[in-house]
């Protein structure tokens, strides 16, 4: 028997908004160039604004792609948390523990029609949750075979990561040979290479503790472990040319803002190109910015408060309903006006 | 830069780059209180600052010899003056998060070259000065008739100051950076304004050259990666080529701060027996100076000299249309174009170079080089310089393009010549018709569009131009110096202070008998500037050597070369005929004609310097003994192969401060020497007493004006130098050995300071302290990043101190200020031409008619 939380209307989880609390992060792993896990930063990059007019689709007969079609889990979250409850002595004291994409995913429930699925459960006091892995892959071969569109989807996500690769460092711009920054474009593009922050946060009642991948790093991570760190988020996007266009991408932007508002990150840099792939502008977005700028435009209807406190009594409602080690399942069909609990496996 | 006369052809061709400084002022009331300047306050120029850069030496000297006002009585009165500038500039510009003091350390020998050049001028000079003074003196006296006047007029005519002490490792330096780090403690303790910014003091002890330490720093914070890349920058300095450097920090928002050199008034007279205003020497009962207020202020009647911006974004700018070329098969990038213009200017004149025969700025060398540029860069294949490097291949295009023109513009500079001189003769007819001329405020904000302008590639307009040949003998007759208005008007005649003296010592002495009819010489040139005194002072350079052919006026120069009144310098190289070259070598280097190798190493030996000076702007000294060893250029044609060259640099051994002196100073500035060290400037059996010459030649090299010309003095050869001292060394007292050892930029706080304060006394003075080192934080400095070091023996909270006699400031009894010893982050990494990320480009400031106002000049430029 399933339990449901309802979606519909996003104006039950407007008026008083829910307390948050700056995500902090208290520890981070890398993955190297051959996609092996690290405890360290050694996998941090530092932002450099690339050149513009470059083609992004050069060198994607090169490119070394990580294979996610097999589950890893929360197994790196997982290590890493516990090296540091093993270097604090004391466990962690979060409610919920998960990657960051899962948390996006509910986020973006109010205004958004996707599906998901996710397994959780229950340990030590602590509700694990990750991705539903079978239904991802299911989902995502349904996409690849999707057609009308100019180039394949593997193509268009290679831009994405040819954008970060033309737009990072590997050591600060000071530590950087000017060889090394102009021959960017020619660098191999490898995205088996990660550096995740893991970063304690809350939602009302609820501390969570995330994991996620951030690009690329403004300046230089504080002395002070906890102070805010200026990390950026590089998204490539069409060429906004008309009010379709700019409907579009404010509808992304939902996605962007809640992505990099879960780690705390402050700028998304989006690197814009043409339609065949071309960079051609880059500009530069504040986070905090973001949900005011889409409503000043008017175009697309989102409210960060919303997320938020949907996210928030969601949290409260599976930490009251899953009550026992079995595995549960969190699942949203598509355009569905709820999220399902129920458990899969017993104990 | 030397290149003198830089900033005028700047300031001319780029009109823009340049606007004037709101300062407010000082308050005076009506019972006389004076209300100080709030720099707490917006700054009234619309804009904030954050970092404030301050190349010393350009404060020093103009307090230490004021052209405006008497000099300074002593070293404490000179240091007053000192603060008194430093605190107007700095309420000017007002810096939010950082002030750097800059004072000259030991140069690189490259530079010491041109130091010892101008000291040992300036020795001269000051030889020449007294020796008119006491002649004036001994001639007043005789008119004066009173026996009783000569006394006091002795005591207070004193020897002036010798601009040679300003030089690492003199007791006066010594005086000067501790007179300094007392007033930056006092500021921090007792100006709000001051409370929240950090203080770095370089004085003369750390090695460098002020405004290059300046640099150092620039580029080192560049590379912190938590810099502001918005972060707003001004130096202030007399060079012209800190806006040079400020283009090599690839930091826009970069601004040069100056006085309005040629901002002229009225100028009150001044006594130049006494120093003091408010009569002339004719009038001098040489009566002790009245102080008027404590400072003196109400003496000073004169307005203060307006200051000037100069703005890199907007040269920046203007560089960007000047320098576009369209449709290069490689990618356009403005960073290393502007970086391949500044080396260019080097080639017309730097300190560390004599520039190229074929180059002269008012010539529009530049533009000449650049129209070979633009031509070439398509073919190149790239740009010439990268990062400070030069690619010597690409360097060969440009001056096998500038070897073609050569001969043409040695040729089109003697038509030039002629022509000017054909027409100052028709103008002398015509002045001797007409009277006098006007007169002419010659500013850079007000003056475009100058009078008078002499033909196209002549000097720059508003000069007169007096080949020395056509010099109109100064009549002088004994009213000259009896009349009042005529000596106030000597001043103004275009001449040095000695050279009027001069002028009227010798026009009594031979009871000139002229008569004046109606022509009185001097206002020849009314409209020019202060005159070389020779002093060996920039400012006097980049005033004189802007007013291009002012004439020295003496109709007897000492210097031989410089050739009698009569015949003008006869100049043996004759460039704009046949065979100069030949004649040029033969002459200049003493070797045979036919001996092309040598020119082909005197080229290469040319091509490193220009490869050192790239190195030095761009990436810092890149060898502390390297240096030209001649007196003269090569030409350009004499460059060849240069693509096979292979240019590398020893950091080498930096001088310590009392070789430098030796190195730098003559023998009549020893007293600013340890004087163990005497014996060997002036004692016949000194093994090294060759090079300390009492009288050298000035060899004029096609120039009309002394002050053109090149002291042909021996270079230093340091290994004999290095012996001979060393011989002496062991004689020296424990204070003088501490001032040869280098020393440390100190870094001065208050407690005010958030954050960085906090992070000093914990480590250093808290019971948990550590080692006695660590690294800024930048987000706890507000960007500030380096190390910094315990001062040893140093306790925070005691008592500031006065360092000087007379207590003109007070002491004060808790110190809230706080120093530590500061080292820049080390800068293995090398310093790279680009933007950094981040960065907000300043608003564009030249618009559409701006724009074509630099294409149609640019396109015939320089070809
Ligand atoms: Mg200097």
């Amino acid at each position: 028997m399933a339990l449901k939380f309802p979606v519909y209307p996003p104006s039950r989880y407007g008026g008083e908004s829910e307390p948050v609390k700056r995500p902090k992060e208290f520890a981070c792993f890398s993955y190297d160039k051959d996609h092996m896990f690290r405890l360290d930063d050694s996998s941090l990059k530092w932002y450099y604004p690339p050149d513009i007019g470059v083609d992004l689709s050069r060198g994607s007969d090169t490119f070394i792609k990580h294979d996610d079609s097999i589950d890893e889990h929360l197994d790196s979250l997982l290590k890493t948390i516990k090296a540091h409850e093993q270097q604090t002595g004391e466990p962690i004291d979060a409610h919920v523990v998960t990657w960051r994409g899962m948390l996006t995913k509910i986020m973006a429930t109010p205004f958004d029609d996707e599906a998901f699925e996710m397994n959780a459960t229950l340990y030590r006091d602590c509700i694990f949750i990750e991705e539903h892995h079978g239904f991802k892959e299911q989902k995502r071969q349904m996409e690849n075979s999707r057609k009308g569109q100019r180039f394949p989807s593997s193509l268009m996500q290679y831009w994405g990561y040819k954008f970060e690769t033309l737009s990072t460092l590997p050591r600060p711009w000071g530590e950087t040979t000017r060889e090394y920054i102009e021959g960017r474009d020619e660098e191999v593009v490898n995205n088996k290479e990660q550096y995740c922050s893991v970063v304690r946060t809350g939602f009302g009642k609820s501390i969570v503790c995330l994991g996620g991948e951030v690009d690329a790093i403004w300046d230089a991570k504080p002395g002070t472990p906890g102070d805010p760190i200026n990390w950026v988020e590089l998204k490539t996007s069409a060429e906004i040319r008309n009010h379709t266009d700019q409907f579009k991408f404010d509808r992304k932007l939902m996605r962007y803002w809640i992505q990099s508002f879960l780690l705390g990150v402050p700028k998304i840099i989006v690197g814009f190109r043409t339609q065949d792939g071309i960079l051609s502008k880059v500009e530069e977005l504040k986070t905090m910015s973001i949900p005011h700028e889409v409503q000043r435009r008017g175009l697309v209807k989102w409210d960060g408060n919303v997320c938020i406190k949907f996210t928030s009594l969601f949290l409260d409602w599976i930490r009251l309903n899953i009550n026992d080690e079995g595995v549960w399942r969190i699942r949203r069909r598509q355009k569905s006006d709820h999220i399902e609990l129920f458990k899969v496996e017993e104990v | 830069m030397g290149i003198p006369a830089a900033f005028r052809w700047l300031s001319t061709k780029y009109p823009k780059i340049i606007s004037p400084v709101v300062e407010e002022k000082p308050l005076v009331l009506e019972d006389g209180s004076v209300v100080p300047v709030d720099a707490t306050q917006p700054n009234p120029n619309g804009e904030e600052f954050d970092n404030l850069y301050l190349d010393m030496n350009g404060i020093v000297h103009p307090c230490s010899h004021p052209e405006d006002k008497p000099a300074p009585r002593d070293e404490e009165e000179m240091m007053i003056e000192v603060f008194k500038y430093t605190e107007r500039v700095f309420n000017m510009v007002r810096p939010r998060k950082l002030l750097m003091i800059a004072v000259d350390g030991v140069a690189p020998r490259a530079k010491m070259n041109q130091q010892r050049s101008r000291r040992f001028r300036a020795a001269q000079d000051a030889k020449e000065k007294e020796e008119d003074k006491q002649q004036l003196l001994k001639m007043l006296r005789k008119e004066n008739g009173s026996k009783d006047k000569e006394e006091p007029i002795e005591v207070v005519v004193k020897k002036a100051f010798d601009s040679n002490s300003i030089t690492p490792g003199t007791p006066f330096m010594d005086i000067l950076a501790a007179s300094l780090r007392y007033w930056c403690a006092y500021k921090l303790n007792t100006d709000p304004a001051w409370a929240k910014i950090k203080v770095i003091i370089s004085d003369a002890t750390v090695p460098g050259e002020g405004e290059h330490k300046i640099m150092e720093f620039v580029r080192s914070q560049r590379n912190s990666p938590e810099h502001d890349p918005n972060t707003r920058h001004v130096i202030y300095g007399l060079d012209a080529d800190l806006i040079m450097l400020g283009l090599a920090t690839h930091e826009p928002h970069f601004r040069v701060l100056r006085e309005d050199v040629f901002f002229q008034q009225g100028k009150a007279r001044m006594c130049k027996l006494c120093g003091q205003t408010g009569h002339d020497e004719r009038n001098c009962k040489g009566e002790a100076k009245e102080k008027n207020g404590d400072f003196d202020e109400k003496g000073k009647v004169e307005p203060l000299k307006p200051f000037i911006w100069l703005h890199v974004s907007i040269l920046r700018e203007y560089l960007a249309i000047e320098l576009n070329v369209p449709n290069l098969p490689f990618r356009w990038d403005l960073e290393r174009a502007i970086d391949d213009w500044v080396f260019m200017c080097f080639f017309v004149g730097n300190d560390f170079l004599p520039h190229l025969p074929a180059l002269e700025i008012r010539e529009n060398g530049i533009e000449t080089l650049m129209a070979i540029w633009k031509d070439n860069l398509p073919v190149m294949g790239g740009y010439v310089t990268k990062d400070g490097h030069v690619d010597l291949e690409r360097a060969q295009y440009i001056l096998s393009g500038l070897a073609k023109q050569e001969d043409s513009i040695f040729r089109r500079r003697k038509e030039a010549e002629d022509r000017r001189e054909a027409s100052f003769k028709r103008r002398k007819l015509n002045q001797q018709g007409n009277g006098r001329g006007g007169g002419n405020q010659d500013s850079p904000l007000s003056g475009r569009g100058r009078k008078g302008a002499p033909e196209a590639n002549g000097p720059p307009a508003g000069m007169n131009l007096f080949p020395v040949a056509s010099i109109p003998k100064p009549v002088i007759t004994h009213d000259t110096v009896v009349n009042r208005r005529a000596v106030e008007q000597a001043n103004v005649a275009n001449k040095s202070a000695a050279s009027v003296l001069k002028s009227q010592i010798q026009g009594l002495m031979s009871q000139a008998q002229e008569k004046q009819d109606g022509d009185e010489p001097n206002e020849e040139g009314e409209a020019t500037k202060t005159p070389p005194s020779a002093l060996g002072k920039r400012k006097a350079e980049l005033i004189e050597e802007d007013a291009a052919s002012t004439t020295d006026a003496t109709s007897d120069s000492k210097t031989p070369a410089a050739a009698s009144s009569e015949d003008g310098p006869t100049d043996t190289v004759r460039l704009w005929e046949e065979g100069y070259a030949d004649r040029y070598y033969e002459q200049k280097f003493k070797v045979d004609p036919k001996d092309i190798a040598f020119r082909h190493k005197v080229a290469r030996a040319y091509v490193e310097g220009l490869a050192w000076v790239l190195m030095y702007y761009f990436q810092g000294c890149p060898s502390w003994e390297w240096f030209y060893p001649y007196h003269y250029a090569p030409f350009a044609a004499d460059f060849v192969d240069l693509g096979k060259m292979t240019i590398k640099f020893e950091k080498g051994r930096i001088s310590r401060p009392f070789e430098q002196l030796m190195s730098v100073l003559p023998a009549a500035s020893r007293h600013a020497i340890p004087e163990v060290f005497h014996d060997l400037m002036i004692k016949e059996d000194s093994p090294i007493l060759d090079f300390y010459p009492e009288e050298f030649e000035i060899d004029l090299n096609g120039k009309k004006m002394s002050w053109q010309g090149i002291a042909l003095l021996p270079f230093i050869e340091m290994p004999r130098l290095l012996a001979a001292m060393e011989t002496k060394v062991h004689l020296l007292s424990p204070e003088d050995q501490a001032r040869n050892v280098p020393g440390h930029d100190v870094l001065l706080i208050s407690d005010a300071h958030p954050g960085l304060y906090e992070d000093i006394t914990t480590h250093f003075y808290s019971k948990k302290q550590g080692v006695p080192k660590f690294k800024l934080d930048p987000k706890r400095s507000s960007g500030l990043a380096g190390t910094v070091e315990k001062i040893e023996g140093y306790v925070p909270h005691g008592s500031l101190v006065y360092p000087l006699e007379r207590n003109t400031m007070p002491d004060v009894d808790y110190d809230r200020s706080l120093s530590v010893y500061y080292i820049m982050p080390s800068s293995s990494h090398t310093h790279k031409s680009m933007l950094l990320r981040g960065l907000k480009m300043p608003t564009p400031a030249l618009d559409r008619s701006d724009v074509d106002f630099v294409r149609s000049k640019g396109r015939n430029a320089g070809r």
